[in-house]
C-alpha cells in the first residue's frame, strides 16, 4: 500500500475558522422571525401526587400563545432504553405525580421571557406531597417509598429496582477458596455532570408539514426517532437540522422534554418556539451521571494472579430508567474486559431514587468501576510484596486473547501500555519513595497507576452509519454525513479519509453533515464509535467513488483498471505514470458516456456486521464489540499534608486507538479527559439535599480551571500494526482515558501520604482525616511496640 | 421586525404588570468599530444587544451570570462579562467581540494559533477565550504562565484541559511554542 | 437576563447620585460594576425598582496625604488597584487582595466600594427561586431558613465573602462614607453589624466614597491568603489577612492584626491571637501558637459545601503560613 498523505496527520480542523471568528452557528444562533419564547413549569417537590392542574389563568395571559400539559400530549412514552424487557417509561411531560425535583409539568409559548416566566407563575398545580428516597440503599428496602413498580423479572425482593445484569463464568466460591489471599472492599462515587459549556438549546419550527428542529445534540438521527415517535408524526416530517454543538460529554443524546415541548407548541401555535435551559435548570433538573457503589472481592494467588472476582454494583439512577440499566451492564463489561480472571460473579441493580434522571456520561460508569478494581489490586499488591506494575502485568489480557463472551481483543495490546507507561513515568523508581524515605516540608509527590478497557461502536440505535460522496466536475469532492462534530473533530477526520481514499487535497473535501434530511443516517456522536463506525463508512464511500473514477478512466484510457491508481485529483497509469487524466476530465467523460453518470460514492458500516443484535442487557450474553481500545495511565499528585489539598501533577497516558487519524486530535481527546478526570478526582460534586440541588452554578460546582491544569504526555503504542494495510484500523479514544487516571490518582494519593480513599472526591477533609486516622495508628503501635520492649526488659 | 415586535410586546405586559410604563433608552453603542442607535430597557444586558438586537451571535451565552466568561467581550479595552454588563452603561464606550478579530476576511496570529495549537474543540468557550487573551496579550507582550493563568481564569473551558490554549497563546506570543497542527 | 423592570438614571455627579438615592421614593440601588448587585438581581435576591449608575463619575487615582496616609477611591475597579504598580509597591496587601477576587473579567469590572458592599452568599441563596427553595427566606425577606431550619426569624447564617474587607480591616484602614449629612469616617471593622440580613452598617442613602489607608510604619509586614479548591474564579472557603509592626529591635511584636474573612456574617478579627503575638519576640512556634488560638477563637460557619472542621483546619494552618510570611517581611526577608 502506497504512503499515506492525510490519515494518520494533524491537520487543523475543518470547521476551526468558524468557531475562531464566530461565524458557526449554534442552536441558540439560529434566528427565525416571530419566534416564541417557551419556558417549562416544573416540580417545586421530590416525590407527589399531582391533583389538579389549572392552566386557565396563564392561557388568559396577553401574550402567551400557548400552554400545554401532558393532556396536550399523545401520551407516547420515550426511554433511553426502549426493549421488550426495558420498555419505555416515561412521558414527555408528567402524569398523575412527579418524581423528581424539576420534572416537567407544563410548558408555555409566549411572545417574550417576561410573559412567559409571569405565565409559569400562574399555572396553580396542586399537589400531594408523598414520602421519598434519596438513598439507592434505602430505596432498594422492602419498606421504602415506591417510586415504580421494581422490575417484574428481578426474583430479589427488593423494592424500586428499574432493572439488573448479572454476569459470569466459573465458580468463585471455590476460586476464594483456592486463593492464597482475598479481600473485600466498597468503593463510592459522587453525582457528577457534564458540564457542556454550551446549555440545552431547541427551536422548533412546524411549516403545516414539517417539523424543522436545530437542537443541542450528540445524535441527530436519535433525536428525530424519538420526536417523531412522541409526536406520532413520520420521521420524514421532523427534520433534524445541522448546528454546531458546544459540548456534550455524554449529556445531550436521548429525547429530552424540553425538545417535545418546543416541537409540540410549534405545532400548537405555529410558530417558532424556543427554548433555553437555564444553567440552574440544567444543574438541578436535567440529567448527571451515575454514581454508583462498586464492592468487590477479589481472591489471587501467592503471585498476585487473580483467580476470583466478585462484584456487586448499585446504581443511583434517579426517577426513570434512563440509562441506569445501561450502566449496570456496562460495568460487567468493565470489570472483565481487562484482566484474566478465571471465576467471575458479577451483579449490578440499577435503582430508583427521586432525583432526576441520569445520562451517560463520558466513560459511562468505567471511571467508577475501574476506581474500585484498581484502587484494590494496589492493596492486594501491597499485602502480596508485589510492585503494582508487576501484578497488573501478570493478570492483563495479552493480544489475540478471546474473551469468554466470544469477543476477541485482536491486537489490543494492554501488557505493552503497562510497561510503557511504567517506563515513560519511571513509576517503579518514584513510587514508595514519599513513604520510605524520612521526608521534610508539608508537600508530599505521590504516583500511581490505573489501566482501563474501553469498547467503540457497540450496537445501539441507529446502529450504524452510511456516508455519501458526490463528485463535482472540478474533481472536488462533497461528503454528507450524518455525523455530528460535538468537538471531537469528527469532520475533520472524515475530511482526511475522504482527501486520502480519493487522493484530493483537504480543502478539495467540504462537508454536509448531521442534517437529518440530507444526509444518510449516522449512529451519532456516542457510544464511542464514530471515528471506527462512520469513519469506516466515509472510507468505502470514497473507495467507491474512486473505483468508480477509475472504472471510467480505464474506458477512456484503453488500460485495464488494475494498472490505475490516483494521485492528486488525477487517474494515472502505474506502468506509464506519464499517461494520466484529470478527475474533472474523468468526470465530463463519465457524464458523457455513462449516461449521465455524476460519480456518486456510497459507503455504510456497523459494527460486528456478522451479529444481529446487541447482547442482553440483563444477562450481558452476546457478542459485545470487535473494538477493544486498551490504556494505562500513571498520575503524579503533590498532597498537602497539612490541609489536605491535593493536585494533579502529571499524567501519563499510554492507549492503544488503534490507528490516530490526527494525532493531535487524541492529544486535545487525552488532555480534555485527564482534566475531567481530575475534576472527578479533587474537585466536583453536585451537592443535593432532600433532591435539591444546592450548588446549580459553576462558581458552586467546581469544575476545573485554567488554574488546574496538569502536565499531559500521551503515547499510542502500536501505531505501526494498525497501519499495515488496509483499512488502517480505529479504535476508541474519546471515553476510556476518563478511568484508569482517575484511579491512578488515588493510588497516588496513597502513594504519596499512605492514606486510601474509598470515595470520590479526594478533598482535602477526606485526606486530612485519612492522615490523622493514620497518626493515631502509628501513635498506637510506637505505644505498642514500647509496651512490648518494657515487657521484653529482664 | 422580530425585536421590535417583541419589545413591543414585552413593553405591553410590562404596562399590564406594572401599571407604569418603564423607560426604554435611547443609546449609541460603537460595536466593532460600528455605531448602533438602539431603543432598550434598562434591564437589557451588553449580551442580548449584540446577540438579539445587533445579530451578532458569535459572543455566547453560557451561564448569564457571571461566572464562566464565554460572553466575555472588550469594553474600552477591558475583558468584561457581558451577561452581567448592563447594555445601557456601555454608550460611549468600543465594544469589541470575536467578530472583529480577523480583518478583511484573514484570521489574526491569536486566532491562527489557537487553531495551530488545536485549542479548539466545541468551540462554544472560544470566542470569550480569545477576547481575554486579546486583552491579556495588550497588556504582556510576552505573558508568563502565572500571568497567563491569571489573565484566563475566568474562563471555563470543558474539552481541552487547557493545555492547548496555554500553548496558543505562547505560540503566538513567540515563546517558543511550535505549531502541532497544520 | 433579569426578567423584570426596573428605571435607571445616570447622573454625572456624586452629588446627583446622592440626592437620587435619597430622594426617588422607591427602592434605589447604587450601580457600580455591577458583578455582584445584577446577578443577585437576576435570581431576584434583589430587586430594586431604580439603578443609579455611577458610571458616569470618573474615580479620582489614589492620594498619598501629608501623613503618608493614601486615599483610594470607592469606585476604582479591582484591576486598576492590583495593576498598579503604586498601590503595589505602597499598599501590596491591598494590590494582593484585590489580585484574589473572582476572575479576571470580575475585577475589571468590579469596584473597591462594590466589592465591600456585596451580599452575602449561602447555597440556597446563590440560585434561581423558581422551583428550588422559592419561598422566601429571612434573607429574602420571607419567613423560613433552608439551610438551618431551626434558626428563629432575624437569624440567618450566610457568610460574608469579600477577599478586600479583611485587608483593609488589618491595614487599619478608614471608611469614608458620603450621606445626608455630608461625609462620615469608620475604622473599617466598624463596617460590618455581625448580622446577615444587613450585614453593612451602612444607610440606603450613604455610600463608600473612599478608603484612607494609613502609611507603613517601619517594620512593617503582611500576609494574605485566600484558599479555594481551584486556586482562583470562585469564592474563598476562607481568605484571611494579617499584618504585624516589630519594635526597632526587629524581633518584638507592636502590634499585630489577624483578620479571616468568607468564614461568617463579617470578617473577623482573632484578638486574644493578636494579644498573645504583643509584646514577645516572634518565633515560628509562637506564630504557630497564635494560628492555633485564632483557629480555635474564630468560629467559621460551616458553608459551600466546607465542614466547621475542615474550615478550622485550613485557617490554622495557612494562617500560621500568612503569619510567617509576614514576619519574614516586617524583618526585611522577603518584600
Amino acid at each position: 500500500m502506497s504512503e499515506l498523505n492525510f490519515v494518520g496527520k494533524s491537520f487543523k480542523r475543518k470547521d476551526g475558522p468558524d468557531k475562531v471568528t464566530g461565524r458557526a452557528v449554534y442552536s441558540e444562533d439560529v434566528k427565525l422571525p416571530g419566534t416564541l419564547i417557551g419556558r417549562i413549569l416544573r416540580s417545586p417537590h421530590p416525590h407527589a401526587r399531582i391533583v389538579g392542574i389549572d392552566t386557565s389563568k396563564a392561557r388568559a395571559l396577553p401574550g402567551v400563545k400557548g400552554v400545554i400539559t401532558v393532556e396536550d400530549t399523545k401520551g407516547v412514552k420515550h426511554g433511553f432504553v426502549e426493549t421488550p424487557r426495558y420498555p419505555a417509561d416515561q412521558e414527555v411531560l408528567a402524569r398523575g405525580k412527579v418524581v423528581h425535583v424539576g420534572e416537567e409539568i407544563a410548558a408555555v409559548a409566549a411572545v417574550d421571557a417576561i410573559t412567559a416566566q409571569r405565565a409559569l407563575a400562574l399555572i396553580e398545580v396542586e399537589y400531594e406531597i408523598l414520602p421519598a428516597v434519596f438513598d439507592a440503599e434505602r430505596a432498594m428496602d422492602p419498606s421504602a417509598p415506591e417510586i415504580h413498580p421494581s422490575h417484574p423479572k428481578v426474583k430479589e425482593e427488593y423494592a424500586n429496582i428499574g432493572g439488573k445484569s448479572e454476569g459470569g463464568w466459573g465458580d468463585v466460591e471455590r476460586g476464594f477458596a483456592e486463593s492464597h489471599y482475598v479481600r473485600e472492599d466498597r468503593f463510592e462515587s459522587q453525582v457528577r455532570t457534564h458540564g457542556y459549556l454550551e446549555s440545552q438549546v431547541t427551536l422548533a419550527h412546524w411549516e403545516g408539514d414539517k417539523l424543522n428542529v436545530w437542537t443541542s445534540s450528540m445524535g441527530n438521527f436519535v433525536k428525530r426517532a424519538k420526536l417523531a415517535k412522541t409526536l406520532d408524526l413520520p420521521y420524514s416530517a421532523v427534520r433534524i437540522h445541522k448546528t454546531y454543538v458546544g459540548g456534550t460529554f455524554g449529556g445531550k443524546i436521548d429525547l429530552f422534554s424540553h425538545e417535545y415541548c418546543a416541537a409540540r407548541l410549534s405545532i400548537l401555535t405555529g410558530r417558532p418556539v424556543r427554548i433555553v435551559a437555564s444553567r440552574e435548570e440544567i444543574f438541578s433538573a436535567f440529567r448527571h451521571a451515575q454514581p454508583l457503589i462498586v464492592e468487590v472481592k477479589t481472591g489471587v494467588k501467592k503471585d498476585g494472579t487473580i483467580l476470583a472476582q466478585q462484584m456487586r454494583v448499585i446504581n443511583d439512577a434517579g426517577a426513570y430508567r434512563g440509562s441506569g440499566v445501561v450502566v449496570v451492564f456496562l460495568a460487567w463489561g468493565f470489570t472483565m474486559a481487562p484482566y484474566r480472571c478465571p471465576n467471575l460473579k458479577y451483579e449490578g441493580f440499577s435503582v430508583y431514587t427521586n432525583y432526576s434522571v441520569r445520562a451517560p456520561q463520558r466513560g459511562h460508569g468505567c471511571p467508577k468501576v475501574r476506581f474500585a478494581i484498581e484502587s484494590q489490586l494496589d492493596m492486594i499488591a501491597e499485602a502480596l510484596g508485589i510492585d503494582p506494575i508487576a501484578i497488573r502485568l501478570r493478570n492483563a489480557r495479552q493480544p489475540g486473547e478471546e474473551l469468554p463472551n466470544g469477543d476477541n481483543v485482536h491486537n489490543g495490546n494492554l501488557p505493552a501500555c503497562i510497561r510503557m507507561a511504567a517506563e515513560k513515568s519511571e513509576l517503579l523508581k518514584k513510587y514508595g519513595q514519599a513513604r520510605k524515605t524520612p521526608q521534610t516540608g508539608h508537600l508530599r509527590r505521590g504516583i500511581g497507576i490505573g489501566i482501563s478497557a474501553y469498547f467503540g461502536g457497540s450496537l445501539v440505535y441507529p446502529n450504524s452509519s452510511g456516508v455519501m460522496v458526490k463528485m463535482n466536475d472540478d474533481g472536488s469532492a462533497i461528503v454528507l454525513t450524518g455525523a455530528i462534530d460535538v468537538g471531537q473533530g469528527s469532520e475533520t477526520i472524515i475530511a482526511q479519509i475522504v482527501a486520502e481514499e480519493l487522493a484530493v487535497g483537504m480543502d478539495d473535501v467540504k462537508l454536509i453533515s448531521s442534517d437529518t434530511d440530507a444526509t444518510p443516517q449516522d449512529i451519532g456522536a456516542w457510544v464511542s464509535g464514530m471515528t471506527y463506525i462512520t469513519g469506516n463508512a466515509a472510507r468505502q464511500a470514497a473507495g467507491n467513488a474512486r473505483e468508480k473514477l477509475i472504472q471510467v478512466a480505464a474506458e477512456q484510457m484503453k488500460v485495464p483498471v488494475e494498472d490505475l491508481w490516483v494521485e492528486n485529483k488525477e487517474v494515472f497509469n502505474r506502468r506509464h505514470p506519464e499517461q494520466r487524466m484529470s478527475y474533472a476530465q474523468v468526470f465530463a467523460a463519465s457524464v458523457a458516456t455513462r449516461r449521465g453518470d455524476t460519480i456518486v460514492g456510497e459507503g455504510f458500516w456497523r459494527t460486528m456486521r456478522d451479529e444481529p443484535t446487541h447482547p442482553s442487557l440483563a444477562t450481558t450474553k452476546g457478542r459485545w464489540t470487535e473494538n477493544y481500545a486498551f490504556s494505562a495511565q500513571v498520575a503524579e499528585v503533590e498532597v498537602d499534608i497539612e490541609t489536605g489539598e491535593a493536585k494533579l501533577v502529571k499524567a501519563y497516558t499510554v492507549h492503544d486507538c488503534g490507528f490516530p487519524i490526527n494525532p493531535a486530535l487524541v492529544k486535545g481527546q487525552v488532555d480534555g479527559q485527564v482534566s475531567m478526570a481530575l475534576g472527578h478526582a479533587f474537585l466536583e460534586e453536585v451537592l443535593t439535599k432532600n433532591g435539591y440541588t444546592l450548588n446549580p452554578n459553576w462558581l458552586d460546582y467546581r469544575m476545573p480551571t485554567i488554574h488546574n491544569m496538569a502536565a499531559s504526555e500521551d503515547a499510542d503504542v502500536i501505531t505501526e500494526e494498525y497501519r499495515v494495510g488496509q483499512p488502517y484500523r480505529t479504535k476508541e479514544v474519546g471515553e476510556g482515558l476518563v478511568s484508569g487516571i482517575l484511579a491512578a490518582m488515588g493510588n497516588a494519593v496513597y502513594d504519596a501520604t499512605g492514606v486510601r480513599l474509598y470515595s470520590t472526591p479526594f478533598a482535602p477533609d477526606r485526606i486530612l482525616d485519612g492522615l490523622k486516622k493514620l497518626q493515631l495508628k502509628q501513635a498506637a503501635e510506637i505505644r505498642e511496640t514500647t509496651t512490648e520492649m518494657q515487657w521484653s526488659q529482664p | 421586525m422580530n425585536h421590535l415586535h417583541s419589545q413591543a410586546a414585552e413593553d405591553a405586559a410590562g404596562q399590564a404588570h406594572n401599571g407604569s410604563k418603564r423607560r426604554s433608552r435611547c443609546i449609541a453603542l460603537n460595536i466593532n468599530g460600528e455605531l448602533h442607535e438602539i431603543t432598550v430597557q434598562p434591564r437589557k444586558m451588553l449580551i442580548e444587544v449584540i446577540r438579539e438586537t445587533v445579530g451578532l451571535t458569535g459572543t455566547k451565552g453560557s451561564c448569564l451570570s457571571g461566572t464562566c466568561g464565554a460572553c466575555t467581550v472588550l469594553l474600552s479595552g477591558r475583558p468584561v462579562l457581558s451577561c452581567i454588563t448592563l447594555a445601557v452603561e456601555c454608550e460611549g464606550k468600543e465594544i469589541r467581540t470575536v467578530e472583529d478579530l480577523a480583518q478583511g476576511g484573514k484570521l489574526n496570529a491569536l486566532q491562527e494559533a489557537f487553531l495551530d495549537q488545536g485549542a479548539v474543540q466545541c468551540g462554544f468557550c472560544t470566542p470569550g477565550m480569545l477576547m481575554s487573551a486579546t486583552a491579556l496579550l495588550e497588556r504582556h507582550e510576552k505573558p508568563s504562565l502565572a500571568q497567563i493563568k491569571k489573565g484566563l481564569e475566568g474562563n471555563l473551558c470543558r474539552c481541552t484541559g487547557y493545555n492547548a490554549i496555554v500553548d496558543a497563546v505562547l505560540q503566538v506570543s513567540d515563546q517558543g511554542v511550535l505549531p502541532v497542527m497544520k | 437576563m433579569i426578567l423584570y423592570d426596573f428605571d435607571y438614571e445616570r447622573p454625572g455627579t456624586l452629588q446627583e447620585a446622592m440626592s437620587l438615592l435619597r430622594n426617588s421614593g422607591v427602592d434605589a440601588r447604587l450601580l457600580a460594576g455591577g458583578t455582584d448587585l445584577l446577578p443577585n438581581m437576576r435570581v431576584q435576591n434583589l430587586k430594586p425598582a431604580l439603578l443609579i449608575s455611577l458610571g458616569a463619575i470618573a474615580p479620582m487615582p489614589p492620594q498619598a496625604g501629608e501623613d503618608g496616609s493614601i486615599r483610594i477611591d470607592a469606585l476604582s475597579r479591582l484591576a486598576d488597584l492590583e495593576n498598579s504598580d503604586f498601590i503595589r509597591r505602597e499598599i501590596p496587601l491591598l494590590a494582593e487582595s484585590a489580585h484574589a477576587v473572582g476572575g479576571n473579567q470580575i475585577r475589571q469590572s468590579a469596584t473597591l466600594g462594590g466589592n465591600l458592599c456585596q451580599e452575602t452568599r449561602c447555597l440556597h441563596l446563590n440560585q434561581e427561586h423558581d422551583y428550588q427553595f422559592a419561598a422566601p427566606c429571612y434573607k429574602r425577606g420571607g419567613d423560613c431558613c433552608y439551610p438551618y431550619p431551626g434558626n428563629k426569624p432575624g437569624s440567618c447564617w450566610s457568610v460574608y465573602m469579600s477577599d478586600t474587607a479583611p485587608a483593609l480591616i488589618a491595614l487599619g484602614a478608614e471608611v469614608e462614607i458620603l450621606g445626608e449629612e455630608g461625609t462620615r469616617s469608620v475604622p473599617a471593622e466598624r463596617l460590618f453589624s455581625g448580622n446577615a440580613l444587613t450585614p453593612l452598617l451602612i444607610a440606603r442613602s450613604e455610600m463608600i466614597r473612599s478608603l484612607i489607608v494609613p502609611a507603613a510604619p517601619a517594620g512593617f509586614g503582611w500576609g494574605y491568603h485566600k484558599s479555594t479548591l481551584r486556586g482562583g474564579l470562585e469564592f474563598a472557603m476562607a481568605n484571611m489577612a494579617v499584618t504585624l509592626r516589630l519594635e526597632d529591635d526587629g524581633e518584638t511584636c507592636a502590634a499585630a492584626r489577624i483578620v479571616v474573612g468568607a468564614v461568617s456574617e463579617g470578617p473577623l478579627r482573632a484578638s486574644s491571637a493578636e494579644r498573645k503575638l504583643v509584646g514577645k519576640a516572634l518565633t515560628a512556634e509562637l506564630l504557630s501558637e497564635a494560628a492555633d488560638d485564632a483557629s480555635d477563637e474564630i468560629n467559621p460557619l460551616p458553608h459551600h459545601g466546607f465542614t466547621r472542621n475542615y474550615l478550622r483546619e485550613n485557617i490554622r494552618v495557612y494562617l500560621r503560613r500568612t503569619l510567617t510570611a509576614a514576619l519574614e517581611r516586617a524583618s526585611g526577608g522577603i518584600i
